[in-house]
C-alpha cells in the first residue's frame, strides 16, 4: 500500500501512449480482458493474453518496482490448487487467470488516474457508493501520512520483533488504535471542511 | 485474515453473477433504509473507516498474506448498513490493486460483510451478557470470522461442477461455452482421482483460518482496550 502514492505518481505523471488513451477506452480495454480471461479455457490463448498485458506494461515504461503487485493474488490462487487433484493443466488454466486480471488492472490502474476510473464508475453506481470510493481512497493517503508518524513512535517503543511477540502484537494493536483515532478525528475535520465549501452529498468531477 | 479474495476466471460465471446481484440488491435496500442527512454526514468516517481496513489488508502480521481484516471493528463503529457499502468500497479499491478479482467484488462483498455485520450484532449481545469489553469483542470476532469462513467455503462449493469441467478441460476446447453438450468417456478410476476434493480444500483452509480468527480475536481486543482507554465515545457502549 505504500506503493500507492508511487502508482499514483506514475499515473499522472508519466506520459506513455497508454496513459494518454481515454480512460473510458482503457476500461473497456479492461472489461475486453475480463471476458477473455472468463471464457478461454486454453492455456496458450490465456498465456497469449498475459504476454499481450506483459508487453504492454513494459511499452508503457511502468516501472518495474510495480510488478511485484501483479503477483500477489498468486497466493490466493495456491488455496485453489488444492480443490484439484494437482492437475498440471488446472493449475496452470488458474495461474494465467490469475496473472492475466491482475496484470491488467495494474496496468488501469498505474496509467489512469484514480478520479478518472471513478468517475466512469460514476455512470453505473449510485453517486453515494462513488462519493464514498473517493473518500476512501484520499483518507488513505491521509492515514499513510498519520501511519509513517506512528511507525517511528512504534520503533521508540520496540517496533515488532518476533522474540517478543505479545509485546509486538501490542505494539501493532495500538498502533492501529492510534491510526483509528487520528482517522475519526480527520474525517469530522473533513467533513466540516467540506460542508463550508458547500458540500452536499456529490463531488463534481470535472476531469481534464 | 479468514477468507481469501477470490480471483477473476475460477468461479462459474452463473455465481459471480448471481453475488453481484445479490449485493446490488442488499446494498439498495440498506441505502433506502438509511435517512440522507445521515449517510451524507457519516460519509467521512465510512471513507476513513474503509481506508483503515485496506491499509490493514496491507499489512502482513504473519508471511503467507495473512492480514488484519477491521470489518468487526469497523461493523462495530459504523453499523451494518455502513459497513456493507464500507466493504463494497474496500473491495473495489482491493480489486483495482489485483488483491481480489473484479468479477467477484459482488461475492468478497458479501462474504466480508458478513464479518462486519455480524461482528456488530454480537458484540452488542456478547456486551449485553458479559459487560466486559476484551470477551466480548474478541468472542464477537472469533464468531464473525468463522461465519465468513464457512460462508466464503460454501461460496467455493458451488462452483464445484465448473472445477470439474475446467480439470477435464484440457485438450477440449478453447471457451468456457458450449452449443452442444459432447459424450465423454470416464474411466471409473482416473475419474475418481479428477473429482474436486473440498475435504482437501477445507483441510488445508479451516486450521489456517482457526489461526486467523484467534489472531484477530486478539489484534482487535487490544485495538478496543486502546479506543476505550483514549475515546470511550466512540464504542458507544454504557459502563
Amino acid at each position: 500500500m505504500i506503493q500507492l502514492s508511487y502508482l499514483d505518481y506514475i499515473a499522472v505523471e508519466r506520459k506513455s501512449f497508454l496513459h494518454r488513451l481515454s480512460p473510458k477506452l482503457k476500461i473497456i480495454g479492461m472489461i475486453l480482458v475480463l471476458f477473455v480471461i472468463v471464457t478461454v479455457r486454453s492455456l496458450p490463448g490465456l498465456f497469449l493474453l498475459y504476454v499481450i498485458l506483459l508487453t504492454l506494461f513494459f511499452i508503457a515504461r511502468i516501472p518495474a518496482k510495480i510488478f511485484p503487485l501483479t503477483l500477489y493474488p498468486l497466493i490466493f490462487a495456491f488455496l485453489f490448487i488444492f480443490l484439484s487433484g494437482f492437475r498440471i493443466f488446472f493449475i496452470l488454466l488458474i495461474f494465467l487467470k490469475v496473472l492475466c486480471g491482475s496484470t491488467g488492472v495494474v496496468l488501469l490502474l498505474a496509467s489512469t488516474p484514480y478520479p478518472s476510473v471513478f468517475s466512469v464508475l460514476g455512470r453505473v453506481l449510485p453517486s453515494s457508493f462513488v462519493m464514498a470510493l473517493f473518500l476512501t481512497y484520499r483518507s488513505v493517503f491521509i492515514l499513510l501520512t498519520c501511519l509513517e508518524e506512528t511507525q517511528h513512535a512504534l520503533y521508540l517503543r520496540g517496533g515488532v520483533q518476533w522474540k517478543h511477540p505479545w509485546r509486538s502484537l501490542i505494539n501493532i494493536s495500538n498502533g492501529f488504535g492510534h491510526l483509528i483515532i487520528q482517522g475519526i478525528d480527520a474525517s469530522e475535520k473533513m467533513y466540516e471542511s467540506m460542508a463550508l465549501r458547500g458540500f452536499k452529498g456529490k463531488i463534481h468531477y470535472r476531469g481534464e | 485474515m479468514s477468507h481469501i479474495h477470490f480471483p477473476d476466471g475460477v468461479l462459474p460465471v452463473w455465481l459471480w453473477a448471481s453475488g453481484y446481484i445479490v449485493a446490488i440488491l442488499v446494498g439498495t435496500i440498506l441505502l433506502r433504509l438509511t435517512k440522507k442527512e445521515a449517510l451524507t454526514r457519516r460519509l467521512p468516517l465510512l471513507g476513513m473507516m474503509a481506508a483503515v481496513m485496506v491499509l490493514g489488508a496491507s499489512v502482513e502480521i504473519v508471511p503467507i498474506a495473512y492480514h488484519v481484516n477491521l470489518t468487526v471493528f469497523s461493523g462495530v463503529l459504523l453499523g451494518p448498513s455502513l459497513i456493507f457499502m464500507a466493504t463494497f468500497v474496500v473491495n473495489v479499491i482491493l480489486a483495482l490493486f489485483g488483491h481480489g478479482g473484479i468479477t467477484v467484488i459482488g461475492l468478497n462483498t458479501l462474504t466480508l460483510s458478513i464479518e462486519g455485520i455480524l461482528g456488530y450484532y454480537f458484540f452488542r449481545l456478547i456486551w449485553k451478557v458479559l459487560k466486559r469489553l476484551t470477551p466480548a469483542i474478541f468472542l464477537a470476532t472469533f464468531i464473525a470470522l468463522l461465519f465468513s469462513t464457512f460462508a466464503m467455503i460454501g461460496v467455493v462449493s458451488l462452483g464445484t461442477s465448473h472445477y470439474e469441467e475446467l480439470i477435464h478441460q484440457e485438450g477440449k476446447g478453447i471457451f468456457e461455452f458450449h452449443l452442444s453438450k459432447e459424450k465423454e468417456e470416464h474411466h471409473p478410476g482416473v475419474a475418481a482421482e479428477e473429482k474436486v476434493n473440498l475435504r482437501r480444500f477445507m483441510a488445508i483452509v479451516l486450521p489456517l483460518g482457526f489461526i486467523g480468527w484467534i489472531l484477530e480475536g486478539v489484534i482487535t481486543s487490544l485495538i478496543a482496550r486502546y479506543i476505550q482507554r483514549l475515546r470511550p465515545d466512540l464504542l458507544r457502549i454504557k459502563t
